[in-house]
């Protein structure tokens, strides 16, 4: 077999055992992504207390776990934890793993986020006694969530892609499946161009719904200064003389 | 400051019907020996003040001089270090639950208007009534737009601050301070980021408010508004207060030298 077959290559791509890799590649990133959101939170917030021994443990942990690979980190927890007796099943390690090294990152995105927003807003919102739950959800959060959002859209690709680490410990993704394949049939280029094609396609789902959460959550000046246009030429004028 | 100005300057502060100052009448604020520090740097450097209810006082001084550091205190968003601070006979001793009770009988504008900006006018006048105080939705609405009526922005309701002039979003910040019903409303110069032709209608509605009754603490540059609506100027200098006195005194006959390098400085 010394050349290229496109039609080898079409039919992988329709493969119902790799396209099962791709929902698995797909579940891991969605956990990951909601995993390490939660935990990402939890550890900014720590890393922003006043407490010293509070944020020094999360300034730690993120120095931890993006300062290692996270090859070395999946095949800690797979291979290397049992020897201590913890044990999880394939898939759980996975999800640890992943979790525990996207949260590292997302906190940094998450802590940059709150910082952008100025103290002005929260010394209003002192001023106004405004709860200290009613101020993070309605007035800090929103106005960093709109400036996490191209960070955060950046870091999620890298996650996508990263999950194909995971075939290392034997988790059946994208990766995994392909190999399979390969093994299977050596038809080495048309395995990993069907699976090339997945994940362009993935990040570019993933790019679409980036641009539109930017979309929206900019909405706050654009929406409404276009329902003004509809209101005459006096108001419009004052909108273009702040712009 | 000796006992009787004292008693003059809470006396001058209270209602036509009350002609006899009570003496005993609990103050809006009084801080004694108040400092507060940042690093070696003495913001505050024992400073007495005693306001009086309904009383309008006009804080002045060179930059630096802790003016804005002094109102900041009163409602807690700066923690002062040594010294008492009452409002309105509650004390600021760091009790989680009086700087609640102080923090709602105070009002405050910034000078950076600090309005939220993902949120229309309206949404911003609304968010404390309905979370603090349990308002209804259609009841904080009327209460918003009775405000923003009050300061002549009501058609403005729906939109964003970016979209208004500075000088609309000064006065929305003040509806939405007044919103919470305040006793006592503290601005930190209201009118300093404001172009020029914008200042006038954001002093216009600080003197209505101030015909009202509204005890109010004003840190500003605008003499003129300090002419006309101030009881009482408080200047100061170096984190400490070097001098108050009554409108007219304090133009025509400033006691300290500093005093009076400042006025010749600001006054053309």
């Amino acid at each position: 077999m010394s050349h290229f077959s496109p039609t080898a290559a079409v039919s992988y791509f329709f493969n119902y055992f790799l396209m099962k890799g791709v929902l698995v590649t797909i579940g891991l990133t969605v956990a990951a992504v909601v995993g390490g959101l939660i935990l990402g939170m939890g550890v900014a917030l720590l890393r922003m207390s006043s407490n010293p021994a509070l944020a020094g443990a999360a300034r730690f942990y993120i120095w931890f776990f993006r300062g290692t690979p996270l090859l070395i980190q999946l095949v800690v927890i797979y291979s290397g934890l049992p020897q201590l007796g913890i044990k999880f099943s394939v898939i759980t390690c996975a999800l640890v793993g992943l979790i525990l090294n996207e949260a590292a990152y997302l906190a940094e995105i998450v802590r940059s986020g709150f910082m952008a927003v100025s103290a002005g807003q929260r010394e209003a919102a002192w001023a106004l006694s405004l709860s200290p739950w009613v101020t993070f959800r309605r007035v800090t959060l929103p106005q960093a969530f709109r400036l996490m959002i191209p960070p955060l859209g950046n870091s999620i690709n890298s996650l996508l892609k990263a999950t194909s680490l995971a075939s290392v410990i034997s988790v059946e993704e994208l990766m995994r499946r392909s190999d399979m394949l390969m093994q299977e049939h050596f038809q080495i280029l048309e395995v990993y161009a069907a699976a090339t094609a997945y994940y362009l396609i993935l990040t570019s789902v993933w790019d679409a719904i980036q641009r539109r959460l930017e979309k929206h959550f900019g909405r706050s000046s654009a929406a409404k200064s276009r329902r003004l246009d509809a209101r005459g030429p006096v108001v419009q004028a004052s909108v273009e003389a702040r712009a | 400051m000796s006992e009787t100005s004292m008693n003059t300057a809470m006396g001058s502060g209270v209602e036509g019907a009350t002609a006899q100052p009570q003496l005993r009448e609990v103050p809006a604020v009084r801080m004694e020996a108040v400092y507060k520090h940042y690093g070696d740097f003495t913001a505050l450097n024992e400073v007495d003040l005693k306001v009086a209810k309904g009383e309008k006082i006009v804080i002045c001084g060179p930059s630096g001089s802790g003016k804005s550091t002094l109102i900041r205190c009163i409602n807690h968003i700066e923690k002062h270090d040594e010294g008492l601070i009452y409002v309105n006979g509650v004390e600021l001793d760091r009790q989680r639950k009086n700087i609640d009770v102080v923090r709602r009988d105070t009002g405050m504008v910034f000078q950076s208007f600090n309005l939220f900006p993902h949120m229309t006018v309206l949404e911003n006048c609304i968010l404390a009534p309905m979370t603090v105080n349990g308002m209804s939705e259609a009841e904080a609405k009327n209460l918003a737009m009775h405000f923003l009526t009050k300061v002549r922005i009501p058609d403005q309701a729906e939109k964003f601050p970016g979209q208004l002039s500075g000088g609309q979003q000064q006065r929305v910040a003040i509806a939405r301070a007044l919103c919470m019903r305040p006793k006592i409303m503290l601005f930190d110069e209201p009118t300093s980021a404001l172009d020029p032709e914008m200042v006038k209608e954001v002093l216009e509605t600080m003197k209505k408010l101030a015909e009202e009754g509204m005890t109010m603490l004003c840190v500003t540059h605008e003499m003129g508004f300090a002419r006309e609506v101030a009881d009482r100027i408080v200047f100061m200098n170096e984190g400490k207060v070097v001098e108050q006195a009554a409108p007219v005194d304090f133009f025509n006959h400033p006691k300290s030298e500093r005093a009076k390098t400042f006025l010749d400085q600001i006054i053309h």
